[in-house]
């Protein structure tokens, strides 16, 4: 099994994240960001898993799933049900507010373009009462989760809003030495600077594109 | 708003999706169900627990709920792939602008260049998915779109509505697909 990772790129903060968490047997390798390492997609895309049988996970989420049912902790509902959400809620959001905080530094306009998925996450957490997204232990959608929100949320250059549920289970996953060992690979401890390059390879569309706002 | 005309239909077919899905797994009790927000995710109050949220992790549950867990993919491996696509189709089919059908239909001609499903060697749930996905992409596009998309992919007529192999068209062939009336208007 081989994972393939570039720098500055969140969806790699996912994937290495999940590896070291679950502490599965994978070998790693570091490719620029036009790297393509999955010959029927047009355009690069990272990370990519290569399974012991040949095949290519090449979607974030598929991978930390992957790599928490290899470890014995097979998905839930719930946990699936995040993992939708973030791919589909949380993802748009989260692209129009990088790319307005670090290629266009308006940083300023983050909360407001933010604060609808946040919202949803902060009353899910506060209803919810356990440490973690699907109960008391930590799960692939607490991982994707994390490392989704980890550039806005670690860098005390932008706001997001107050949201206290959300702070304290962030922190939770935060202070746990693998996330603090592979935010500290992929994103260098350059804050959103370090995704630069990553957000100008982005294609235009999603940056342009308006996102509603959904609380869904 | 850059959605395409088509990508706000589709979610306006999630419910419909959901009930043929129903069907396709011989649950005899249809569900109810419901929307959230302004992308109308299809939500489903379920009795067990909290309500589930979006069409994936719907899906999902229906199947396990049919005890048809083959239908999530065979291993570790395969319920991996599964999801891929699952999460490939709620991302990049339903997201899909009309600039962009072209990229999304050549991907998929690629990956399915030598394989007859998704994942694996039988029916998947990523197939029922894809194949309605797919299908209301190719019918969003008009005649014209249509004819320099089977150009560009080197495709046949057979093409026509279903980028999909036979057999999953055969495999879905008890799954009706959705009205697409209002689609053609649109197209």
């Amino acid at each position: 099994m081989k994972l393939f990772l570039s720098e500055g790129n969140p969806h790699c903060l996912k994937a290495l994240a999940a590896l070291v968490v679950t502490q599965a047997k994978c070998e790693v390798e570091y490719v620029n960001l036009e790297g393509k390492v999955v010959p029927f997609l047009s355009r690069p895309a990272l990370p990519a898993l290569m399974l012991p049988s040949g095949q290519v996970l090449f979607t974030s989420n598929a991978i930390c799933r992957y790599m928490f049912e290899i470890s014995g902790q097979e998905s839930s509902a719930i946990c699936d049900q995040w993992l939708e959400w973030e791919a589909t809620n949380l993802q748009p959001a989260l692209v129009q507010a990088l790319h307005a905080a670090v290629l266009q530094g308006r940083g300023s306009e983050v909360p407001k373009i933010i604060q609808g998925p946040l919202n949803y996450l902060d009353q899910n957490l506060s209803k919810g009462k356990t440490t973690y997204l699907t109960g008391e232990s930590v799960s692939a959608a607490d991982i994707a989760l994390w490392a989704a929100l980890f550039p806005l949320l670690s860098d005390s250059t932008v706001t997001t809003g107050e949201h206290k549920a959300v702070t304290l289970w962030f922190n939770h996953v935060n202070g746990m030495s693998a996330c603090q060992l592979s935010a500290q690979k992929v994103l260098q401890g350059k804050g959103l600077q370090g995704m630069k390059s990553y957000m100008q390879k982005q294609p235009q569309s999603s940056h342009s594109r308006e996102v509603p706002p959904s609380t869904s | 708003m850059r959605l395409s005309g088509s990508s706000l239909s589709v979610r306006n077919m999630a419910i419909r999706e959901l009930s043929s899905l129903e069907k396709y797994l011989g649950l005899k009790k249809p569900n109810k169900y419901t929307t959230q927000g302004d992308k109308k995710v299809p939500v489903l109050q379920n009795n067990d627990g909290p309500p589930l949220v979006g069409l994936v992790t719907v899906g999902c549950h229906l199947v396990r709920e049919a005890k048809r867990p083959e239908l999530l993919g065979d291993g570790a491996e395969g319920r991996a792939l599964v999801q891929q696509w699952l999460e490939y189709r709620v991302t990049k089919v339903d997201e899909c602008s009309k600039e962009d059908t072209r990229t999304i239909l050549k991907e998929l001609n690629a990956y399915l260049e030598d394989k007859v499903y998704f994942v694996g060697n039988q029916i998947t749930l990523a197939d029922f998915f894809m194949y309605f996905g797919t299908h209301s992409l190719i019918v969003g596009l008009s005649v014209q779109e249509r004819e320099q998309l089977y150009q560009s992919c080197g495709q046949q007529q057979q093409f026509e509505h279903q980028p999909l192999s036979q057999e999953i068209r055969d495999g879905l062939q008890s799954v009706p697909l959705p009205p697409l009336l209002m689609l053609r208007a649109t197209a």
